[in-house]
């Protein structure tokens, strides 16, 4: 019996203008939890589609158990009992539970469906594993937690030993992710191995044995997880020593540069009050941090404050402008960047280009226009100018498709685009969301920057760790009411905790 | 991406049908002559009446061996029942008398350039007659006819004035031919009422001449029979459907007709008599037939008021050719009305179902038209009607 | 997608490449198709297909200039994220209004054609509206507006005796009257290319298609217009995250493109020769742009050179029957090469495929 179930050596995989893979190595031991961190864009997902046979490297081998293999199509993994579980599941949403579990390996007598075999076995491996689902729901209608608990069951339903996990814990609550973490834990004392990719530090701290570690399609090494410290892991991934604790100068408020009255708006969805008379002030120099827990109005704020919606009732004042029913382009002209939630629905049109995209917010102007005819030669100059100074990496510069550039990348190239325009207020809402150390702490800093400018920025986040960070104010958001006003030196995240889970609230008045 | 792809490909398809479901009548195998006799007993039973139609006709022997002689189809395909496909059995008919080629073409598309095309790439095939069918085609043979003055070009239904001849005459070698359906309708209508019928009904298609002169010719045959019995109680519901094709509308309104009383009913234009047949099965009614003798379709068919398009072609055809392939004096240049005395339109005696109309009446009738004892009016004014005392129309 | 862009470095000829391989594979199915039908007259049957054209060019030309409009009009509503299969009504509604201005009006051509656009933007109007305001799929909506539009021209015609043929010295009441008879005025005027080309239909149209393609081009590729239409496209939530006004962008774009259309059907009918048919039939046209769309990667210069290659081949079609093929027969054939044609997306990333082989084969060398 070899050493390793499964051995990647020297793999090497290129896409034009860009060695995704360089020479990497990866072993992974029986019955061990492996984990490969890297930062977004340093080759996990491409390592990972190799093993699954969605791609073909150009150098390098696969071994199982010390053979060669040859893996052309995710079936030669699955027939390798290799199994994954994507960052984006890949489920047949209008089938059932079960019709997905057996899904390509269905069992059939004379051309019907002997469903009956597989439901016991489903049934049996969900006990087993403590993975609860029912069966006979649509995937559509069940939620993100059981979607992946349906995932891991394919993966065992196939008998798979080998169980790949890529960046499994981003669509999950934390709640969700403690139990992850247990449902590992039991595969590993079954004697499966699993590789589980990810960037977030505290989770290989929590589960993992042994991490190797890429950047830039290189391979940095592999450590025990035991006698490594965070920071050494964080050194290794992004290439120098990263502040996790952003360092910031005390706060010089100016004028009052936001200030929202009574605003209220009703929801469509729920058709209830989603924000109820909110009003708060944010001044020159200062970042407010509009906390909360996900759906208790923030959206449906800043949806009114950005122009997206129309707010029901209340006054949004910019920078002496009455902007309540301002159309999108003349608030922006006015003063205010929108970093927005959801950087593919709005942040980006995905299939423009990098540069496309880096004026979508003033393409208008004279400076890149004449009588409507666009200024190509300004435009590119301009993009080069922003890629150089921000660092926005992707594969052919300013003529990459956005849709093809990492997460992280896709968000530096809005921010960018948000703070070069000209602008006294930012609304940044989850700003750092789904993205790697490195690039948290590059957008921390753009933000405190800013504050430091003279600008105003109103920071809406989930994460209380940013939260308590970052912020120089806090606003907490219960039901669409601000219920609690904080200053971040006085607090501590079990107060905010309370507030926001709405067990406690304050009156607050023009914040 | 590929998903999109897929689905536009699949919604091409669709586009396909869509696109297509109104143009196409199934395929037909009938391309060359070589295939033709093999196409030939798969006809119809009217084509075949038409051919033994135009066999009993007289015609002088014929010998054009070597000669090739195109047709063009008019809208519509080569079976279409009507007018592409009796005049085509006409072509073959002749091709097979005088063992020349034929061949049919048909036009990219219902325009003059269209028609111009097709017929410029049977010249240029080196066809020595072209034969084309509809009153459409008189601009496009006008200006073949000018181009190609080598070229014999006999087109049926089509009158000078179709031609739009700006300045100048019809060319010699161009021959038109016309039909008397207004005779045709007399025949028709005077029968219907000496065999007893007294609430008739005409249904034409679209008002276009010929549809016109079938139907005030059946109306003044219906006066002619009513004075010389003695009746005053005919009465002729008359309408025109605007449509070739078969419509519920059409069915309604028979329906109607048949449900207040109407007898037999004159169905006259391409498809229509299919909803008339419907109704006329629904309700016990009666047909009348017309341009072919259309007995095979059902047993409610009494008779049919046919103009012969096939014979008339043979009859051309041969004249033609035994005049070293010029048109005869005749038919160079000319524009030629075929009635009753060229045996072009008349009643099929043997396959009517008639009660009391014999064949002797019928030739006497006949031969009254031959001679021009009695004249038939032939005006198509769709919007003149034509003078009746003797029995009462609705027009509708 | 993400692969066919592996060939930046020569975009357009890898593009030009695939599109040749896929015509000269479609070809050769053709060809096999009509050794299946006639064996024997399958040669000259081709060759007929294959020079037909090249004889006759201004036939081509004259054939493809509606051709290359209803391209335009799917292909530029496929750039700004829209499929308009509408294009049949919209280029029903053109050839009405150009029709009523030159019959009924007696205008000279070009402001017929103008009417044409007119109507066909008119057309293009409600897929729009209804897409913008209620999300309504604008395929439903066209299809829906293609019958529409057949009907309400169909009882409009009808119900004008001074546009049908019958009014003007004409036989046939189920058409239009003949713009020879009704206003010579209307007409396209020829510009010297019927004699030049020899063929006595060909008209100036060509050149107004191929100048609307460029300009379209233009539009799309280099005005900031083009942009925003495009952003709308590709992503109404950012669109108007960027303060683009993406419920006016969504009509204005349909209106685009029925105005294409629209003027497609000026095209056809101002040229002389057709003459509207009430039938309860709707214009082929319009599926005959999404074929040119498609085979030109919805690129509007494109557009020109597929409408031409289609007409080409329909007028090689109808010259096989002097091989004896029906046209049902040649139909086929040629629908075969043009659905073989459109797999040059397929075709390019294949030769994508093959070119960065050999290329790295070469390297390892």
């Amino acid at each position: 019996m070899a050493e390793y179930v499964i051995e990647m050596l020297n793999i090497t995989k290129e896409f034009p203008g860009i060695k995704a893979n360089d020479n990497i190595t990866l072993q992974l031991r029986k019955g061990e939890i492996h984990a490969l961190l890297g930062e977004n864009g340093a080759g996990k997902s491409t390592l990972m589609s190799v093993l699954f046979g969605l791609y073909q490297p150009e150098q390098g081998v696969i071994k199982k158990n010390g053979e060669v293999v040859t893996i052309r199509n995710p079936n030669d993994a699955t027939a390798l009992h290799i199994g994954m579980v994507h960052q984006h599941f890949k489920l047949v949403e209008c089938f059932s539970v079960l019709d997905n579990i057996i899904l390509g390996v269905e069992d059939a007598k004379m051309g019907v469906l002997q469903k009956k075999e597989a439901r016991k076995k489903v049934m049996e491996l969900s006990e087993k594993y403590n993975l609860q689902i029912d069966p006979d729901a649509l995937v559509s209608d069940i939620s993100v937690g059981m979607q992946q608990r349906v995932e891991i069951l394919k993966m065992l339903y196939r008998d798979n030993e080998i169980l790949i996990f890529d960046e499994p814990t981003a669509v999950l609550t934390p709640q969700e992710i403690d139990e992850l973490m247990e449902i590992m834990r039991g595969f590993k004392a079954e004697g499966k191995s699993i590789l589980f990719i990810t960037h977030k530090l505290a989770e290989i701290k929590a589960v993992a044995d042994r991490c190797s570690i890429l950047r830039k399609g290189k391979y940095m090494g592999t450590v025990d997880v035991a006698d490594t410290s965070v920071e050494e892991m964080s050194r290794l991934m992004v290439g120098r020593d990263v502040q996790l604790k952003v360092e910031k100068a005390p706060c010089t408020p100016g004028d009052a540069v936001l200030s929202v009255n009574g605003l209220t708006a009703y929801s469509k969805a729920h058709k209830k009050e989603a924000v109820k008379n909110v009003s708060f002030t944010v001044h020159a120099g200062e970042i407010v941090c509009l906390a909360g827990i996900e759906g208790n109005g923030q959206s449906d704020f800043v949806n009114c404050l950005t122009g997206l919606a129309k707010q029901n009732a209340g006054t949004i004042n910019l920078c002496g402008h009455d902007i309540s029913h301002a159309p999108i382009r003349q608030r922006s002209q006015f003063g205010m960047s929108h970093i927005p939630e959801d950087r593919h629905k709005h942040g980006l049109v995905l299939d423009y280009t990098l540069e496309q995209n880096l004026v979508l917010q003033r393409y208008w102007n004279p400076e890149f226009q004449k009588h409507g005819m666009i200024k190509f030669d300004a435009i590119r100059k301009y993009a080069q100018g922003l890629i150089e100074q921000y660092d926005i990496r992707s594969g052919q510069g300013p003529v990459t498709i956005s849709r093809s550039m990492s997460g992280g990348n896709q968000q530096k190239a809005i921010v960018a685009r948000e703070i070069d325009k000209d602008h006294q207020l930012i609304v940044a809402v989850q700003p750092t969301r789904g993205l790697d150390v490195g690039a948290i702490e590059y957008i921390h800093k753009q933000l405190v920057a800013e504050r430091d400018a003279g600008k105003a920025v109103l920071l809406v986040s989930l994460e209380l760790d940013e939260v308590m960070n970052l912020s120089d104010r806090i606003l907490v958001m219960y039901e669409g009411e601000i219920v609690g006003q904080f200053d971040p030196k006085t607090t501590n995240v079990e107060e905010l905790g309370l507030y926001m889970a709405g067990a406690k609230r304050m009156e607050v008045q023009d914040a | 991406m590929k998903k999109i792809l897929a689905l536009l490909l699949a919604v091409m398809m669709v586009a396909g049908l869509f696109a297509g479901c109104g143009e196409k009548a199934p395929a037909e195998t009938k391309a060359t002559e070589t295939q033709a006799p093999a196409a030939e007993t798969e006809a119809s039973a009217a084509e075949t009446e038409a051919a033994t139609e135009a066999a009993t006709e007289a015609v002088p022997a014929v010998d054009a061996t070597g000669r090739k002689v195109a047709f063009i189809t008019d809208v519509g395909n080569i079976d279409d029942h009507g007018f592409n496909e009796y005049s085509y059995a006409g072509v073959t008919k002749f091709a097979e008398m005088s063992g020349a080629e034929c061949k049919y073409y048909k036009p990219a598309g219902d325009t003059d350039q269209d028609r111009t095309d097709a017929i410029m790439q049977a010249v240029n095939d080196g066809y020595d007659v072209v034969v084309m069918a509809g009153f459409l085609f008189g601009p496009a043979c006008y200006n073949a006819a000018v181009a190609s003055p080598d070229t014999l070009f006999l087109a049926l239904d089509v009158t000078p004035f179709d031609m739009k001849i700006e300045d100048g005459e019809v060319p010699a070698n161009v021959a038109l031919i016309t039909y008397r359906e207004e005779q045709a309708g007399f025949l028709a209508g005077y029968a219907a009422v000496v065999d007893g019928y007294k609430e008739l009904g005409f249904l034409g298609g679209i008002d276009v001449p010929a549809v016109v002169r079938f139907g005030y010719g059946f109306v003044q045959g219906a006066e002619k029979a009513s004075a010389d019995l003695g009746y005053d109680d005919v009465n002729i519901k008359y309408w025109y459907s605007g449509s070739f094709t078969p419509t519920d509308e059409i069915a309604t309104k028979m329906d109607a007709w048949y449900v207040e009383g109407t007898e037999a009913v004159f169905a006259c234009g391409g498809g229509i008599y299919l909803s008339a047949l419907s109704a006329a099965e629904a309700n016990d009614g009666l047909l009348i037939g017309v341009d072919v003798d259309q007995s095979y379709i059902s047993e409610r068919v009494i008779t049919s008021a046919m103009k012969s398009l096939s014979n008339s072609v043979v009859l051309a055809l041969t004249e033609a050719t035994n005049n070293d392939f010029k048109w005869p004096e005749a038919y160079a240049g000319k524009c030629q009305a075929l009635g009753a005395a060229e045996n072009c339109v008349g009643l099929p005696m043997e396959t009517s179902r008639f009660e009391t109309f014999t064949a002797e009446q019928y030739n006497e009738l006949f031969t009254a038209l031959v001679d021009g004892t009695i004249t038939v009016d032939n005006s198509f004014d769709s919007s003149v009607h034509p003078a009746v005392e003797h029995v009462t129309v609705d027009w509708q | 997608m993400k692969k066919s862009r592996n060939l930046t470095e020569n975009d357009s000829f890898m593009s030009i490449l695939a599109s040749i391989t896929s015509i000269a594979i479609g070809l050769l199915f053709g060809f096999l198709l009509l050794l299946c039908l006639n064996p024997k007259n399958a040669v000259p049957g081709m060759a007929n297909l294959l020079t037909k054209g090249a004889t006759d060019l201004g036939n081509v030309l004259y054939r493809s200039s509606p051709l290359i409009m209803v391209g335009l009009s799917v292909a530029f509503a496929y750039k700004v994220g829209l499929f308009n299969i509408g294009a049949s009504g919209q280029y029903t509604m053109g050839a009405f209004i150009a029709l009523t201005f030159a019959v009924k009006l007696q205008m000279p051509w070009w402001v017929c054609l103008l009417g044409a656009a007119i109507g066909g933007a008119f057309w293009g109007i409600f897929p729009g509206l209804f897409k913008a305001l209620f999300n309504v799929n604008e395929v439903l909506t066209s299809i829906m507006f293609n019958w529409i539009g057949m009907n309400l021209v169909n009882f409009f015609i009808a119900n004008m005796p001074i546009m049908l043929a019958t009014a003007w010295g004409s036989t046939a009441s189920d058409r239009t009257a003949p713009l020879t008879e009704a206003n010579p005025a209307a007409i396209i005027p020829h510009g010297g290319l019927d004699k030049l080309l020899n063929y006595p239909y060909v008209n100036i149209s060509i050149f107004i298609a191929i100048i609307i393609a460029i300009v379209m081009w233009v539009i799309l590729q280099k005005t900031t217009f083009g942009y925003e239409l495009k952003a709308c496209g590709l992503s109404r939530n950012a669109a108007e995250y960027a303060g683009i006004n993406a419920k006016k962008n969504i009509v204005l774009s349909m209106v685009i493109s029925g105005a294409l259309a629209g003027i497609g059907g000026g095209l056809f009918y101002l040229a002389g020769g057709g003459q509207y048919t009430i039938l309860q039939q709707i214009e082929s046209a319009g599926f005959d742009g999404i074929t040119v769309a498609l085979l030109a990667n919805c690129h509007p210069i494109g557009s020109i050179f597929s409408a031409i290659f289609l007409s080409y081949l329909r007028l090689g079609g109808t010259a096989m029957q002097s091989q004896g093929f029906a046209t049902e027969a040649t139909e086929i054939v040629t629908s075969v090469i043009v659905y073989l044609a459109a797999f040059a997306l397929l075709m390019r990333m294949t030769l994508g495929k093959l070119m960065t082989r050999k290329k790295k084969e070469e390297k390892a060398k």
